[in-house]
């Protein structure tokens, strides 16, 4: 390949979430409550930075890589998600959106 | 928070609308105080990628020369795409109308005529609470903290914290929210402009529709920016979470994003381009439907996303422009209802008319039917499958071509849809978009 290395490739989620910065609160602000009867593979699916994830069966929610969309809130009840944007300003800090 | 003083007016969020009326009513002379949850305004903003400039220019003429403009769109594209085939449409713009930058940009530049007016911004404040006593809105609470005021603006965005408290909302329907995943390719400046064939400073805006969301209701989008590309999907939420639990959605959305800029038709145009940042955010389907029951109360409006100011056309989808007006009627309300005796629910009741009166709630109203097209499967499966099929008979011919109307009919028997099925639902869609 020339100089112009063509740099199309497959880009692990992981890394993909290497390319934007966040300020991550030390407390969490989001939470799941009650896992009964949450759209878990809706969750798991359409976070968009993967934040939902199974440990066995139960729900994991790492809040770090949360870039506040409010995609979980709008598929959860806040008795089964509890849902904060991060304490002041906090999380994700975006600069070519 | 530092604030002591009474404000004449608190606004909640700086982004588009917030700062629209922020700006207006420190430039009218009012003591305006605007809480931001992010660090720098700007910080949380996420969008595809071009704003409408003449409404934008009602509120700062000084827009073209001063605003970080990235690239005036000069070419709208459409394509259809199914496996490795495509079908594009392109208008090439007579005129400035629009142009592409970076959100994030805009609205710090929108956060610095504010306060350059004269408001004063507090970022990093997180607004948990808009008080009210005896049916008054009194001022916001952060933490312990609570700031009164005259007026509050909410200009919280689409995710409708505070409304739902307030009771004047109820919580958001997946069915009219969508869900936008979002790459930004960093490309040099010539080669973005060689391979989209632009002049410098010119952009391209391109919606695609197709199995880029796997046949899902949706689309993507490209814009060009100044050195980068925005390439990204949109899917609504209620249709893509039913997918995902009867296993039609079996990947994770990222992998779709990435598959499209992957996609052959697509990669050649950013093969160098490095992913600078990827995020996502929530947007309105169904405008209208989002409208509060009120869009004031005694001493509170509504502006922009928290009010259901965006308008999805099918084809081009308007939130910013629709955002800086209705934050420009709100001001205007609020300024004749403090020369009225100040800003009490009847005083307030002019910013629904105004906005009534507007081209907003003309187009919310006039591209409601959109959601009809937008639910429906078809339009995302086998309508672009029969296109692509059709064009594939005339484009892929080794010998024979057949007519146009035979090539649709035979592609329509073939993808199993009756060509009748099509010639209605088409004639409904082209009297809905």
């Amino acid at each position: 390949m020339s100089s112009q290395a063509s740099r199309l490739k497959v880009i692990k989620l992981g890394e993909l979430l290497q390319r934007s910065i966040w300020d991550v609160d030390e407390e969490r602000h989001i939470e799941v409550l009650k896992q009964e009867g949450l759209r878990v593979k809706a969750l798991i699916l359409l976070c968009p930075m993967g934040c939902y994830s199974l440990a066995g069966d139960k729900l994991i929610m790492s809040y770090e890589g949360c870039v506040e969309c409010g995609t979980c809130r709008v598929l959860s009840g806040s008795d089964q998600i509890r849902w904060e944007y991060p304490k002041s300003g906090r999380g994700i800090q975006y600069r070519y959106m | 928070m530092n604030v002591t003083s009474k404000f004449d007016i608190i606004v909640v969020g700086a982004g588009p609308a917030g700062c629209a009326s922020a700006y207006l009513l420190a430039k009218a002379g009012f003591k305006v105080l605007v809480l931001e949850r992010g660090r720098g305004a700007g910080s949380k903003e996420l969008w595809g990628g071009k704003a409408y400039a003449q409404p934008l220019r009602e509120v700062w003429p000084e827009l073209d020369k001063e605003a970080p403009i990235h690239r005036w769109v000069s070419k709208e594209r459409f394509s259809l795409v199914w496996g490795e085939r495509a079908l594009t449409i392109e208008y090439k713009l007579g005129r400035k109308v629009a142009f592409t930058t970076y959100l994030t940009e805009l609205v710090n530049w929108m956060a610095r005529k504010a306060e350059n007016a004269g408001a004063i911004i507090v970022d990093e404040v997180r607004v948990d609470e808009i008080v009210v006593k005896e049916g008054r809105v009194l001022g916001v609470k952060s933490g312990g903290d609570t700031v009164y005021a005259d007026a509050v603006i909410d200009a919280e965005g689409v995710n409708r914290l505070l409304l739902e408290k307030l009771g004047l909302v109820e919580k958001l329907n997946p069915d009219h929210i969508a869900l936008g995943v979002k790459e930004v390719l960093s490309l040099n400046p010539n080669l973005i402009e060689e391979r989209f064939m632009l002049g410098k400073d010119e952009g391209l805006a391109w919606f695609v529709t197709g199995d880029v969301t796997l046949g899902l209701p949706g689309g993507g989008f490209i814009y060009t920016m100044r050195d980068s590309i925005s390439i990204g999907l949109v899917l609504p939420i209620g249709p893509a979470a039913k997918a995902a639990e009867a296993g039609l959605l079996k990947e994770h959305v990222s992998s779709l994003v990435e598959a499209f800029r992957l996609h052959p038709y697509f990669r050649n145009l950013w093969r160098e381009a490095d992913v600078i940042e990827y995020g996502g955010r929530m947007t309105i389907e169904a405008g209208l439907k989002l409208m509060p029951r009120k869009l004031y109360m005694n001493g509170l409006l509504v502006v922009g996303d928290a009010a259901g100011f965006l308008v999805n056309t099918g084809y081009t989808i308007r939130g910013v422009d629709t955002a800086v007006t209705s934050g420009k009627l709100a001001a205007e309300a609020l300024i004749e209802a403090f020369n009225n005796g100040g800003p009490t629910e009847e005083n307030l009741k002019s910013y629904e008319e105004k906005v009534k009166k507007s081209y907003i709630y003309r187009e919310l109203k006039n591209h409601s039917s959109i959601g009809d097209v937008m639910s429906d499967p078809f339009f995302f499966q086998k309508l672009p499958q029969v296109a692509i099929r059709a064009a594939s008979k005339l484009f892929e011919a080794d010998y024979e071509e057949p007519k146009l109307i035979r090539s649709f009919l035979d592609a329509a028997r073939e993808e199993d849809v009756s060509s009748l099925k099509i010639i209605y639902k088409l004639g409904r869609v082209v009297g809905k978009l």
